[in-house]
């Protein structure tokens, strides 16, 4: 028999709590209730509260969550091991609740205002979060039973939904199941004729679907496709050759600004065609990458990462200062930059421009895809598992390395000059570090070295904050936690690199046995 | 025709090697022509100017340097760019808003000042209460960060950590903006630290005020330096941080609890940055949630360029920072607003001609 373990169930009351009074602070608790009610079809007007029961559904679910979460840590054999541990959670985290409905009550109830220094805390929400009770004392108590019966409530109901699944399976082989299962939702793409008939499909979609959906979404999907190009560049230097470059979105700055440049009236009136432009650009960006490839790519790893970080903020503040105002329009940026015409057929509608967009992401990811298996690639990932053993198989590093950045500098300045010409304007503030750091980001949760594995990582981090309006406020912190957990869950990214393996007769290869056996 | 390609990129390369000397010599020519034109032909700026300029960096510098030694504590541990460190500063400088506001609402009324509140009253107990709140949140922030973010990832890839890393400062900065919101706050400082108030010294006829926050900060650095530098070199602490930051696993043989020492060493980087947070805040009297991001990138700048994981470098790469920051503008003609332009410049030039930093040593491969 297994000791009844009470610290598990006060730690993650005192987690839980941590986190709802958190939630509180910053103001969740009513986008969370919004939410929940829109969920269940009764969506919220504009600066109206959620209805109180949308409310208490949230605090319930949380203290659910908090009480099922401690009753797996506990692994339960009886009903008793999970109610004794699950009354400690819920009793911390309905204290903490009780408390701070106590505190904030008192606080409306003399009359001050806590914004001041807590913006989100309005006395609305403090009310909100006192269940519309005009006594701090009587809410706390019932704020208390709700949390501390809820949480119960989520630990048996972890308790019993356990029991059901143990009948059936033993849990760590269930777990493994689910794992191959999600394998193979991917491995189906392994077969050519699946293959083909998902690409015409996704090729379908996406001639389809521009023309149905709004100007908003093609806005949404353009970006996504510019990420895309970007997350390709930036994966020739730092997923392939293992060279970390921070200050990526210089080379992108500095494509956008020299298309901007050619094409926009403003400055200097050149009012150069697209094509030429967009020729010399990525031109530019390249021979800038090359030559501060020059003398930085001897350098090792992080001094590598931080004088491109360096760079790319030298390029912002030079775009932004007064020196080069009469070149660059200063901080204002440029305005009516150029679009993109063919054979006199006019492509600026965001229709047409999205079509452009895809097609020159497809034919970058062809070329990327191209070069991964030559050769050059080849070295590359060389470089990137032992600089010394490359060296010695004799793979020039150091111009491989610029070859690859150079390369992925002409990428992302082909990125910026389709930003600057789809937006129409470019200013120092679009060239900002967080653009990098997206796309290192959107690289490594979609899968390092991984071509599909950008297109999701893409999709999930320009796409998904698009669809989530409602909790705009909260998605740069919601971001950076999910980047913290990513990295603490998943490291690999969604679509992991598939590594070209060879077989070793005599040893099985693991994921192969665990396939053959479901 | 392989052949020829191959030999024209060598010979590329090749002139690439030259042109680099060729630009570098042609810079450097450049900066001196600049400097003797201001110094000798424009005389725009005056003794009293420059004094300024040096004092204003050196304090700048002082508190770049107690970043960077976080910066510089962790990367020699664990090998990794702490990129939530800077916000770890910010923190404390929230701290010392939030100690001084509750202070000032606290009455200590006495018989000659009734309206006296407790933050004039007890100006000292008040400062001392802020950096004590200030660097152990700081502290405990960077214990959590270390705990929660980093610790699961000890063995990981770097890019990892480095994202993780990346991920928290994100976190963390949105968090204080949601909570405390996005415009500055002014923090009052008590009436013995005013901001414009100093001592006046005569330097060629004209005035030169130091100001009182400014040489308390400057001081206080100083003494934490001094006091992070006997930390490691002389305590039994110090000395098994040095052991796992040379290697891990020896260390861990010799019977150094590992994982203590990266907490200790989070905790103790915490502290500094909390306590530079603070300086921050009485000095630059303004706080927000981006007040972090800034400073940690030139303190990391700092950092690397006195030399990562050399606790002097670090010292040396923070003041010099600060104060090419501060005069090099002046010095060689260019506009204020570029000032940063300046530091990052000075990191570039710094890492082409020696790649170990200022005072850093020859790194083996292992630690490449």
């Amino acid at each position: 028999m297994r000791k009844v373990n009470l610290v598990s169930g006060f730690t993650s009351g005192l987690v839980f709590g941590i986190i709802l009074v958190f939630l509180f602070l910053i103001g969740f608790i009513e986008t969370g209730a919004g939410l929940l009610s829109k969920l269940l079809g009764d969506p919220v007007a504009t600066n109206t509260l959620p209805k109180l029961g949308y409310v208490i559904l949230f605090l319930a679910l949380m203290a659910i969550w908090s009480g099922s979460s401690s009753a797996k840590k506990q692994n339960p054999e009886r009903m008793s091991q999970v109610i004794l541990p699950a009354l400690v959670n819920g009793g911390v985290l309905g204290l903490m609740t009780a408390l701070l409905a106590l505190i904030f009550g008192n606080y409306v109830k003399v009359g001050v205002d806590v914004r001041n220094y807590l913006v989100a805390v309005s006395p609305a929400s403090i009310k909100m979060l006192m269940l519309n009770m005009s006594e701090p004392t009587q809410s706390a108590l019932a704020l208390f039973a709700l949390m501390t019966i809820a949480t119960v409530l989520g630990a048996l109901l972890h308790f019993v939904w356990n029991r059901r699944l143990a009948d059936k399976v033993d849990r760590t082989v269930s777990i493994k199941m689910e794992a191959i299962k999600l394998n193979r939702i991917f491995s189906f793409l392994k077969h050519p004729i699946a293959r083909y008939i998902a690409l015409v499909g996704a090729l379908a979609l996406f001639v389809f679907l521009p023309r149905v959906w709004g100007s908003y979404w093609n806005y949404v999907l353009g970006t996504v496709g510019i990420y895309i190009l970007l997350g390709i560049g930036l994966n020739l230097i730092t997923g392939w050759t293992g060279q970390l470059v921070i200050g990526y979105v210089s080379f992108f700055g500095i494509g956008a600004y020299t298309f901007a440049l050619l094409t926009a009236p403003d400055p200097h009136g050149i009012m150069m065609n697209f094509w030429l432009a967009l020729l010399i650009a990525v031109a530019v960006s390249a021979l800038v990458g090359f030559l501060i490839g020059l003398p930085i790519l001897n350098l090792r790893g992080d001094y590598l990462a931080i004088v491109t970080l360096g760079f790319a903020e030298i390029v912002r503040i030079l775009l932004k200062s007064d020196l080069l105002t009469s070149f660059t329009g200063g901080p204002r940026g440029i305005r009516d930059i150029g679009g993109p015409t063919l054979f006199g057929m006019d492509f600026n509608s965001d229709v047409n421009f999205v079509y452009l967009i895809f097609l020159l992401v497809i034919l970058i990811a062809f070329v990327a895809n191209r070069l991964q298996r030559s050769r050059t690639g080849r070295a590359w990932e060389a470089i990137r598992e032992d600089q010394t053993v490359a060296k010695a198989t004799g793979i020039n590093t150091f111009s491989s390395k610029l070859l690859a950045l150079t390369l992925s500098a002409a990428v992302a300045g082909l990125a910026g000059v389709l930003f600057a010409s789809r937006n129409q304007f470019t200013g120092p503030e679009d060239h900002i570090l967080l653009v990098s750091i997206n796309v290192i980001c959107l690289m490594i949760v979609g899968g390092v070295g991984n071509i599909p594995g950008i297109i999701i990582g893409a999709l999930a981090l320009k796409g998904l904050p698009e669809i989530l309006r409602e909790v705009s406020n909260f998605r740069m912190l919601a971001f950076g936690a999910l980047l913290v957990m990513m990295m603490l869950i998943r490291p690999e990214g969604f679509l992991p690199a598939r590594r070209p393996r060879m077989k070793n007769p005599t040893v099985e290869d693991p994921q192969e046995k665990a396939e053959k056996e479901a | 025709m392989k052949k020829l390609n191959k030999n024209a990129l060598r010979t590329l390369l090749l002139i690439g090697k030259y042109a680099r000397w060729a630009v570098g010599i042609a810079l450097a020519l450049f900066l001196t022509w600049r400097v003797y034109q201001v110094l000798f032909v424009q005389q725009a700026f005056t003794p009293d100017t420059w004094l300024r300029f040096a004092l204003s960096g050196l304090i700048l510098g002082g508190m770049y340097a107690l970043i960077a030694i976080g910066y510089t504590l962790v990367y020699g541990i664990m090998f990794m760019i702490n990129f939530a460190h800077g916000e770890v500063m910010m923190i404390g400088a929230f701290c010392c808003y939030f100690v001084f506001e509750i202070l000032r609402f606290i009455p200590a009324p006495i018989a000659g000042n009734p309206d006296l509140v407790f933050l004039n009253a007890h100006p000292l107990i008040s400062i001392v209460l802020a950096f004590l709140v200030g660097m152990t949140v700081s502290g405990f922030s960077g214990y959590f960060l270390e705990k929660i973010a980093y610790r699961p990832l000890r063995h990981a890839p770097r890019l990892i950590l480095l994202i993780t890393a990346i991920g928290a400062s994100i976190f963390l900065q949105n968090a204080a903006m949601l909570l405390f919101g996005p415009q500055r706050k002014n923090i009052v400082n008590p009436a013995i630290l005013d901001r414009t108030a100093g001592w006046t010294i005569q330097l060629a006829g004209k005035p030169v005020l130091i100001s009182y926050t400014g040489a308390f900060s400057l001081i206080l650095s100083a003494l934490l330096m001094i006091g992070l530098y006997i930390l490691v070199q002389k305590t039994k602490l110090g000395r098994s941080m040095r052991a796992v930051a040379q290697d891990q696993d020896s260390a861990a043989l010799m019977g150094v609890d590992v994982n203590r020492v990266v907490s200790q060493t989070f905790i103790i980087s915490g502290i500094l940055a909390g306590a530079s947070g603070v300086m921050w805040g009485i000095h630059m009297g303004l706080v927000n949630h981006i007040t972090g991001s800034l400073p940690g990138i030139k303190a990391f700048t700092a950092a690397v360029l006195g030399g990562v994981g050399n606790i002097p470098g670090a010292m040396l790469g923070g003041i010099t920072l600060g104060v090419i920051e501060s005069m090099g503008p002046a010095l060689f003609g260019i506009d204020f607003q570029l000032k940063d332009v300046i530091a990052f410049v000075t990191l570039i030039v710094v890492l082409i001609i020696r790649p170990s930093g200022i005072l850093g040593e020859k790194l083996t491969e292992e630690k490449l």
